[in-house]
């Protein structure tokens, strides 16, 4: 159902419309999962996926057949793990030795969990989790493997920080914890991802040996979503923003939400986005060493869109008193620019780093450090596309220079090529024209006549054009025809 | 053993003191023993260091160089002296300002690069710089590495530079090895010409100013970080020698915008633009000739021209990698720590200056 108001903006503003209509008219699916070969349970992980998660669903379901299921099932999987961590109505004692033991439940058939709050949004997922334990048996053992390691791993993660006490009190102290935090519910994903496309031979394995790359993935993904949330968290009473960057400006998390601080606020949301900044040529690097294109636009899109979305929130007071979000229309642009390409997807970062780098405020405490962030992805870009290259040096390499001649020469030789190209099809269609009406007047056509009526036609035609042109003085302009008289 | 004998030539002057000062602050600083040669006994404010012999000379008279070569019997040769002007002249082509810029530049250079091979020294660095690719002054630059070829620049600076350098690597030989750095702009406490002319815009109301789209980046670098990349150097023509015949690119690697750069500065010294005024760099091009044509006539020097349009507006940075995997090079101090440090510096001094 389209709202009248979605109506109304799009109307007003046509590049928007314009964008989604190219990405619903022109997007076409590189893989796309064929639905007859599917088992019930099969399916009925698929129908998580999409009611688990609005924006991952998409770009897991055009996955590479070899991917598809095993990224389906690692995503639901982390979901349900996720749906108890954020259950406040499970006790501790109940709730931690599940989150620890998550990956063991895994081996353990018709395993379902029925005593999530009935506010929980995702409860359906666990009450019915013996599907997902059905496919996860029939996946590639090395599949299993990876999945489990990383279920284990961010399961004890999540444990951790719910039975600290502080963290629940206070929130996260330093950046170091906001950066660990972020490392267990993001980073790992972008780890295990890794894994699961270097397995499956769709990336490069280097990708493995730089570990920082993948992490990095994780951590922009995050960051934003924590910058962006900032308002629903509050009244969540989350919080996710480390004290060592409020505390520079106001007492307590709450402060940074009264109007008489929007100074200090804004200043705390530009360190908390040059944080994630500097993370984005990272990204880039890693998007370089995926091999396939669905990998690459499951990894792309949602990068592109937290760069937007970092844009978006920065220097933004809104982020304080609302939900912030990119419009539907700069959504589908961004789908559409990160479906091609690495060097379009470039493009997309050099463009919202301008953006971030015109607003960014010489008040503030780290206008040059984002300045610095912004120049560095942008060189960045320029290491992996350069858009110059060296001019060639006669004096200093004669084989190069001589090879700079010879290329030359080529074009020179190419350019001609082309004209005697033009002048071969012209002259081809003048002697075919020409052989044409030697026929027909050979066969008697009166080419006199034909003259003599488009020169008519022709005086009538500029004549009444004249008329138009200025009629105030028709009679003058016909005997000014010298046409006409001779006719 | 026998300590390393270095000369330092320019060694009172601004990068010069920080080379020294560089040698004097590593773990085994009576590793090296320090000679500086300069036109200048150290000035009263600036550092000297008592290990350090000063030695007063001139490179342009073979004679003083000669003396000086034979007492200090150098291991190894750091060669900083060079000149510039900054304003107009900076993109003159032709007077008495540009003869002298090529003849200490170049001339000196030849001085020191032969005396250095008659007195058998080992191994010699030069003080580049990065216009000699740079100061081509109607093109971009973005990230350009040292395969780019020299002696395209149309200043008188970046002409000579690139005319050295050729003489220095040429002169690179298994007995004499020698390598050229290319700092970009440097910036220091006690700088002689970067945070003056930036903190002078304050006085005359230049501020509010934007030449250009405020888009593309420029290098800067911390004279600090210049003068680890000497040391560096120094100790890689000492052994593995991987960079001999070489030229590198030294900057801080964090290119910015030129705004920006003057901006943190202001800031440093309280001052914020009270307004903005963005002038097109098409349009700035033609005030700079408009202006230029107003020197000519009135016979006064404006401190506009289409040299300084150029230079504020174009993209002008380079790539470090080959200086980070050849010579090991980081830029250790951070631009937004390096300016802190230098405008501290000047704050403090403008203050001194003012109660006297």
């Amino acid at each position: 159902m389209v709202r009248i108001g979605t109506v109304a903006y799009l109307a007003t503003h046509p590049t928007q419309l314009r964008s989604i209509i190219q990405w619903k008219v022109w997007h076409t699916p590189v893989h796309e999962r064929d639905e007859s070969k599917e088992c019930e349970s099969l399916k009925r992980c698929f129908h998580f996926l999409q009611e688990t998660s609005r924006s991952f669903a998409a770009v897991i379901l055009e996955l590479h057949p070899e991917l598809l299921v095993p990224v389906t099932l690692f995503y639901v999987i982390l979901r349900g793990l996720d749906t108890i961590e954020d259950d406040m109505t499970i006790p501790l004692e109940k709730k931690e030795p599940l989150l620890r033991n998550f990956d063991q439940i895994l081996d353990q058939d018709g395993w379902t969990f029925t005593e999530n709050g009935p506010n929980e949004k995702d409860r359906q997922l666990l009450v019915e989790f013996n599907v997902v334990i059905e496919e996860f048996k029939k996946l590639k053992p090395a599949y299993q493997t990876i999945i489990k390691d990383i279920t284990k791993r961010m399961g004890n993660g999540m444990a951790d920080y719910c039975s600290n006490a502080e963290h629940n009190e206070v929130g996260v102290n330093t950046i170091k914890d906001y950066e660990l935090y972020c490392h267990h519910v993001a980073g790992i994903v972008g780890e295990g991802c890794t894994q699961l496309f270097v397995e499956g031979g769709l990336a490069n394995p280097a990708l493995l040996r730089r570990p920082e790359l993948h992490e990095s993935m994780g951590q922009l993904l995050q960051q934003v979503n924590i910058i962006r949330d900032v308002r629903e968290d509050l009244d969540d009473k989350r919080r996710f923003y480390p004290r060592e960057i409020w505390s520079k400006h106001v007492d307590t998390f709450e402060d940074l939400f009264k109007p008489e601080n929007k100074e200090k606020a804004l200043a705390v949301n530009s360190e908390m986005i040059l944080n994630a900044l500097q993370r984005a040529d990272d990204c880039l690097y890693y998007l370089a060493g995926l091999k396939e294109q669905s990998v690459f636009n499951f990894c792309a899109i949602p990068q592109s869109m937290a760069l937007a979305t970092l844009e978006l929130c920065f220097q933004n007071y809104d982020v304080y008193l609302k939900n912030v979000k990119i419009t539907k229309g700069d959504a589908c642009q961004l789908m559409t620019e990160s479906t091609q390409n690495l060097q379009l997807v470039c493009e997309v970062f050099k463009r919202y780093t301008r953006k971030i780098h015109k607003r960014n405020n010489p008040n503030d405490p780290n206008f040059l450090k984002i300045s610095i962030a912004c120049g560095k992805i942008e060189q960045f870009v320029e290491t992996i596309f350069p858009s110059q290259k060296a001019p060639i040096d006669a004096k200093k390499n004669p084989a190069s220079a001589e090879e700079a001649e010879r290329s030359r020469k080529e074009a020179e030789e190419t350019k001609w090529d082309n004209i005697y190209m033009v002048i071969a099809v012209v002259l081809t269609i003048s002697i075919i024209t020409g052989l044409m009406l030697i026929a027909a007047w050979l066969a008697g056509a009166r080419f006199d006549i034909a003259i003599h009526q488009f020169k008519e036609q022709l005086g009538n035609f500029l004549g009444s054009g004249g008329e138009l042109r200025n009629a105030t003085s028709t009679v003058a302009a016909t005997p000014s025809s010298p046409g006409h008289s001779e006719l | 053993m026998a300590p390393i004998k270095v000369l330092v030539t320019g060694g009172t002057g601004f990068v010069g003191t920080a080379i020294i000062k560089a040698f004097l602050s590593l773990p085994n600083p009576s590793q090296y023993a320090i000679t500086a040669l300069d036109i200048n006994p150290p000035s009263p404010g600036t550092q000297s260091f008592s290990q350090v012999r000063y030695v007063r000379g001139n490179v342009l008279q073979r004679e003083d160089l000669k003396k000086v070569f034979e007492e200090a019997r150098p291991h190894v040769v750091v060669h900083t002296v060079g000149v510039y002007h900054t304003g107009p002249e900076r993109y003159s082509l032709k007077g008495k300002g540009w003869e002298t810029v090529f003849e200490v530049n170049v001339e000196g250079t030849r001085n020191v690069v032969d005396m250095s091979k008659e007195a058998g020294v080992r191994a010699l660095v030069y003080t580049s710089s990065v216009t000699v690719l740079l100061d081509e002054l109607d093109e971009d630059f973005r990230n350009a590495d040292e395969t780019w070829p020299t002696g395209r620049a149309t200043t008188s600076y970046g002409r000579s530079k690139a005319i050295a350098e050729d003489l220095v690597l040429a002169a690179n030989k298994p007995d004499f090895a020698t390598c050229s750095l290319r700092p970009c702009v440097i910036f220091g406490p006690n700088d002689p010409a970067t945070i003056p002319i930036i903190h002078g815009c304050i006085i005359k109301g230049e501020t509010p100013f934007i030449l250009g789209d405020n888009n593309n980046l420029q290098d800067y670098v911390y004279v600090g970080n210049v003068a680890d990349a000497h040391v560096l150097a120094v100790r890689n023509l000492l052994n593995s020698c991987t960079a001999a015949g070489e030229a590198f690119f030294i900057t801080n690697g964090e290119p910015v915008s030129a705004r920006d750069i003057c901006i943190s500065i202001w800031k440093e010294f309280d001052h914020v633009p009270p307004f903005q005024i963005t002038i097109p760099s098409g349009l700035a091009w033609w005030m700079g000739l408009g202006s230029e044509w107003w020197s000519w006539v009135s016979g006064t020097q404006g401190t506009f021209s289409r040299g300084v349009i150029l230079d504020a507006t174009k993209d002008r940075y380079v790539s470090i990698s080959k200086a980070k995997r050849v010579l090991g090079y980081v830029p250790r101090v951070s631009l937004p720590d390096a300016f802190r440090i230098s405008c501290q510096y000047f704050k403090q001094k403008f203050k001194d200056q003012e109660r006297k």
